[in-house]
């Protein structure tokens, strides 16, 4: 049986997990821009500010993604909500990072004509700063979606969702002739979504930014 | 009058701005970057905040707005006490145009244009008909430029753009810092004089800062200039400062050029045009000869009927010359400048230009010498003067 | 698996110091947060658990013996897969950025922005079940290595493209030979961003070497395994803590050492 036949008789279930795995981390995403553009709004002003974001960030992202998950079981559980809850945190630094630079690269006499001709602060991030940060932010997102991508296939080991599952389905299958194929099905879903996720931002990153703001 | 910002040449009308003891103090500087500033801004004036680099002059002119919040004293506005008032409902009052232009890069010109209508609510077409008044009075077919995006324009374009963003909502006020600073001088030059045309049309009460001397001449009824330590040495008209430096500081500032700078500000009507005798056309040859060679003047204009200038007519002259006469160059009027009459001269290798009223009619002729003592008797001993002066002709 | 490589993360700076960058004392208050982090975290972690009454399956994970050869174990293995990525990777980049070889550097970046995508957790099981015949270690090693690879061979290319063109001319335009301007020019200038890469070698493996469990080839990651197995959330922190409180100290030291080695000047 080869690896293509072998995939015609589970297609089913590797589009499940596929689907699952895709729908993990778009929630990982959306709240890791949930939260850390705020973040970077609100730090992004003072030195000190931006380091104690960055810097922490940055920490989480040095706890092995296996550790993380174990932290988080006591917390939470088996299952989904660590893995949501592990993923948007290390989608943080990405987009808080570029966040900051984004917002920072905003023209300085850009922001004090706008508040020469009378804006709020409200209305100059909501009309000026974050419109023309946004690609900024997006290629951030989109570093954090690659990366995510990975570290979702280790949900699997904690009940979670997704294309781990198949990985470790291969594993609990060793010495049986479809245990390649499983580990396969599971990295080749986890590279088509990372292809798909990358096309999909840069689609989002044109629609959804001005023409002026575009580098 | 060092130190103080009030004028004893101002009108008497009550000023549109008026600084009190204005100071900011920044935490941990032992000097104050204003220090107890007084400055009255009349009404439909361009008042030029004029220093070198430092001296607080941008500083000054952003406690107006309070994009710089002062640490004391008093800002006035038409007579009302802003100190303390909302400072995003100050800003749309008062329109606001820096060197960098500032333009929002992601925004249509038409959208940066009618930034402030939209935030004082003004309905679509109305900003839409704002938009459009604002890029053809700087100059900008509203047609071709409406959608463009800043980065598609040049600099010169996109400072007129700034300068419409800052007339948006047609404030009484405007601040601008150097607004003509970075482009090329050809088109600065365009700039400053298509601004001063929509200026004489609008009558803004206008704060401008610069650091170029012959911007602050070119453009301002009045120049406050800044020392080093943000105080101000001078506040005057144009014409004084460069006549009557009030302290060693201003004299240096205004440099050495300040007797050609005055030059630029004096009009020619202002000027006693020397007594000098003319021929009418309807006198015979013989007696215009005679004329002539009786006269003081080694050249007399002939007159038509009209008392227009035909033409000159030299001591020496004879046959058709006596006729006609040898012709006139250039005519300068009263409203010319100073500096117009003497580059008339150097252009024709003449040392006399001939000035007509506003109708051409012979008004006088202007002979270098007068220009010479007109500059030496207001500037003191600015112009050192040529022991001859050379004989009008060799046309 | 869980570091970002710096190339990527912040496109618009543009190589320009991130806005996390601080003077000297702030990046040695930085430089105190890590380790003092990971003190306290342990110290909590050891009163918390020994003033708990163990049962026998806790106690098999819960002792010094156990938790000392997983340990040396993870530091092993994070060490060998370390040092043989940086002996391929680095040569390797420089030979990409050679006159001739350049052009095949194009490919070889795709390549790696491709393999950033495979789960490590992915390689080392599709490893585990096809080659059944190698040693678990051998097969932790080799999934590791080609994991780590490409990342540490686009920073080396980034770190030796980013040195300035007009410093290299100058050096050849001085008569130095191709080799001359590669050893005293263009690798000092590069060494800031080789150390990064260096960095981002370890604190990566760190992390994957905590996956090797899952195919029997040991590590600290058997703690978190094991207190998954047995749901002993007491073993799964312990376990989750030593492997968060190794990653930080490797990045802490790796981070002193990317300061205090890079040259003055650079």
């Amino acid at each position: 049986m080869s690896f293509w036949e072998y995939l015609a008789s589970n297609y089913l279930e590797v589009i499940g997990y596929t689907f699952e795995h895709a729908v993990l981390v778009l929630q990982g995403l959306a709240l890791a821009v949930l939260v850390g553009v705020p973040l970077a709004v609100l730090t992004y002003r003072t030195g000190l500010g931006r380091a104690a974001a960055v810097n922490s960030a940055s920490l989480i992202m040095t706890i092995p993604s296996y550790a993380l998950f174990g932290l988080l079981i006591p917390l939470l559980g088996l299952g989904t909500a660590p893995a949501i809850v592990a993923l948007t945190l290390y989608g943080l630094l990405p987009v808080v990072r570029n966040a900051i630079v984004g917002l920072r690269e905003v023209d300085p006499a850009v922001t004090e004509s706008a508040r020469g001709v009378g804006m709020d602060r409200r209305r100059l991030l909501l009309s000026i700063e974050l419109p023309l940060a946004w690609p900024v932010v997006l290629a951030g997102v989109r570093v954090s979606a690659q990366l995510l991508l990975g570290i979702a296939a280790i949900s699997a080991a904690v009940n979670g969702p997704g294309l781990g599952n198949l990985i470790l389905s291969g594993l609990s299958s060793a010495g049986t002739p479809f245990a390649v194929y499983l580990a396969l099905e599971g990295i080749l879903g986890i590279i088509v979504l990372a292809v798909v996720f990358d096309a999909a931002i840069a689609l989002l990153t044109r629609l959804t930014t001005t023409r002026g703001a575009r580098a | 009058m060092p130190e103080n910002g009030r004028t004893d040449t101002g009108p008497t009308a009550e000023p549109m701005i008026r600084l009190e003891q204005l100071t900011k103090r920044y935490p941990g500087q032992d000097r104050p970057a204003v220090d107890r500033l007084d400055l009255d801004v009349p009404p439909g004036e361009i008042v030029v905040l004029l220093g070198p680099s430092g001296c607080g002059k941008t500083t000054t002119m952003k406690l107006i707005n309070r994009l710089i919040e002062p640490t004391s004293g008093t800002i006035l506005l038409d007579g009302e006490d802003v100190t303390r008032a909302d400072p995003d409902a100050l800003r749309r009052r008062i329109g606001y145009a820096i060197q960098q232009t500032g333009l929002f890069p992601h925004r249509s010109v038409a959208d940066n244009v009618a930034t402030v209508p939209r935030m004082l609510g003004w309905d679509r077409k109305r900003v839409a008909g704002r938009v459009d008044e604002l890029l053809t009075l700087v100059g900008l077919d509203p047609d071709t430029y409406r959608g463009r995006l800043p980065r598609q324009l040049s600099g010169g374009q996109q400072q007129r753009v700034g300068v419409a963003r800052a007339l948006g909502a047609d404030p009484e006020v405007m601040l601008m810092d150097e607004p003509f600073g970075a482009i090329d001088p050809l088109t600065r030059e365009t700039l400053q004089n298509e601004f001063l045309r929509i200026q004489s049309e609008l009558g803004k009460t206008i704060v401008f800062v610069t650091h170029d001397i012959d911007e602050a001449v070119k453009m301002g009824d009045r120049i406050a200039i800044f020392n080093a330590g943000s105080g101000i040495e001078q506040y005057d008209t144009p014409e004084r400062i460069l006549t009557e430096p009030a302290t060693p500081f201003v004299s240096e500032f205004v440099g050495s050029g300040a007797a050609i700078k005055r030059l630029t500000l004096s009009r020619v009507g202002d000027v006693p045009v020397p007594d000098w005798p003319s021929i009418g056309q309807d006198t015979h040859r013989d007696e215009r000869a005679a004329a002539v060679r009786a006269g003081a003047r080694e050249f007399l204009p002939l007159l038509d009927a009209d008392r227009r200038p035909l033409g000159w007519v030299p001591a020496d002259a004879s046959g058709d010359v006596l006729d006609r006469g040898l012709p006139i160059v250039t005519r300068i009027g009263p409203g010319d400048s100073l500096f117009a009459a003497l580059d008339a001269m150097l252009a024709a290798n003449s040392s006399a230009v001939v000035v007509v009223d506003d109708a051409g009619a012979y008004r006088g002729v202007l002979d270098l010498e007068t220009i010479l003592s007109t500059v030496h008797t207001d500037a003191g001993p600015a112009v050192p003067r040529p022991g001859t002066v050379a004989t009008p002709g060799t046309v | 698996m869980a570091v970002v490589s710096e190339q990527g993360a912040a496109p618009a700076a543009g190589g320009t110091p991130g806005p996390g960058t601080k003077g000297p004392r702030a990046r040695w208050a930085t430089h105190l947060v890590r380790p003092a982090i990971v003190v306290v975290a342990l110290v909590v972690l050891y009163l918390y658990v020994s003033s708990r009454q163990l049962d026998s399956i806790e106690r098999r994970s819960l002792n010094a013996a156990y938790i000392l050869s997983r340990t040396w174990q993870h530091v092993q293995l994070t060490a060998i897969v370390s040092v043989i990525i940086l002996l391929v990777a680095v040569p390797l980049g420089v030979l990409l950025t050679r006159d001739g070889v350049s052009r095949f550097s194009g490919p070889v970046l795709t390549l790696a922005n491709i393999s950033q995508a495979i789960p490590s957790i992915g390689l080392i099981v599709l490893f585990a079940v096809a080659f059944l015949s190698l040693p678990v270690y051998a097969i932790a090693v080799l999934a590791f290595v080609i994991h780590g690879v490409l990342p540490i061979v686009r920073n080396t290319i980034a770190g030796i493209g980013q040195v300035d063109r007009s410093v290299i001319e100058a050096a050849r335009g001085m008569g130095m030979t191709k080799l001359g301007v590669l050893v005293s020019v263009e690798l000092p200038l590069a060494v800031p961003v080789i150390l990064a890469g260096v960095r981002t070698t370890l604190t990566i493996t760190t992390g994957t070497v905590a996956l090797a469990t899952f195919i029997g080839a040991g590590g600290l990651g058997d703690i978190i395994s094991n207190g998954l197995a047995s749901n002993r959330n007491i073993v799964l922190v312990t376990g989750s803590v030593l492997v968060a409180a190794l990653a930080l100290l490797i990045d802490w030291l790796a981070a002193i050492a990317e300061d205090n080695l890079a040259p003055r000047g650079v």
